[in-house]
């Protein structure tokens, strides 16, 4: 077998200048008549490290997580990462009234659908 | 043993390969999908790190969205049980769209490499951390020889 092929690495890559892995946080989506319900599981992210941007039909959501990471280490099974996700919103959300909050480590988004695409009861008159 | 140029070069290929493999160690820690790949542990949740703060060890875990209610530690000498069962529920009138995140009960237990002090252990949870606070015993401290 000529290993050659499978070993030759790319020399021409760019370097990367950043090291901190990115992983997909895990998300659950619920509706409403009123709004979007986002739910995205970020544990060890401080609110301060989680910018939420609504562009244009593109929710794009990142969260950076720092450990404080003290003494010798016995074992490690997770370390600083950067949740990144994204998605496509409606272009029917209210982005002013878009709210956030975060809890044990969850982020929750509430995205309201603003007034002309909420379901609307139409009134039958008497004739 | 080597008569040709080409099995020393072969034999470099062959640690460019192994290269290659510990070049990918960094990125396949802590990827939340694709479970299943040769350098990674399956089914072990929550995840834990442990740190050895010379007279005590701090063990994070991960653990999004529970509460102190839904989180048990047991500690017995140096054995360390976390256990806890998290749910989540669809809120009050809205339907589901995408749905990741189940609902599971879980168990895990740890061995520490010594005993702590089971009396002074304290636990925070934090931002979906759990941290435990474990003091060794008394034995197990390290301790500052004199010489005479």
């Amino acid at each position: 077998m000529d290993g050659k092929d499978l070993t030759q690495k790319d020399q021409t890559a760019v370097e990367s200048t950043r090291n901190l892995r990115q992983v997909t946080p895990m998300v659950d989506i619920y509706e409403n008549d009123d709004e979007i319900l986002l739910h995205a599981e970020m544990p060890g992210v401080k609110r301060d490290d989680i910018t939420v941007n609504i562009d244009n039909g593109n929710l794009t959501l990142t969260g950076l997580r720092t450990l404080t990471m003290e003494g010798a280490a016995e074992w490690e099974e997770f370390g600083n990462v950067e949740y990144q996700r994204a998605f496509s919103v409606p272009q029917t959300i209210d982005v002013n009234k878009v709210k956030a909050e975060l809890r044990d480590g969850i982020l929750a988004l509430h995205l309201p659908k603003s007034e002309a695409a909420k379901p609307r009861q139409i009134e039958i008159k008497a004739g | 043993m080597f008569a040709r140029m080409s099995d020393i070069d072969r034999m470099f290929n062959a640690m460019g390969l192994l290269r290659g493999r510990f070049d990918n160690i960094f990125s396949e820690f802590d990827r939340t999908v694709g479970y299943g790949d040769d350098w990674s542990v399956v089914g072990n949740y929550p995840r834990t790190n442990l740190y050895d703060k010379g007279d005590l060890f701090e063990l994070v875990a991960e653990v999004p969205g529970l509460s102190n209610e839904d989180l048990d530690v047991k500690i017995q000498g140096n054995y360390l049980e976390i256990s806890g069962k998290r749910e989540v529920e669809i809120p009050n009138g809205y339907r589901a769209h995408r749905n990741e995140r189940g609902s599971a009960s879980f168990t895990r237990s740890l061995t520490l490499p010594s005993e702590v002090d089971s009396s002074r252990v304290s636990a925070t949870l934090k931002d979906g951390l759990l941290v435990l606070t474990l003091p060794k015993s008394e034995a197990a401290k390290p301790r500052q020889i004199s010489i005479s």
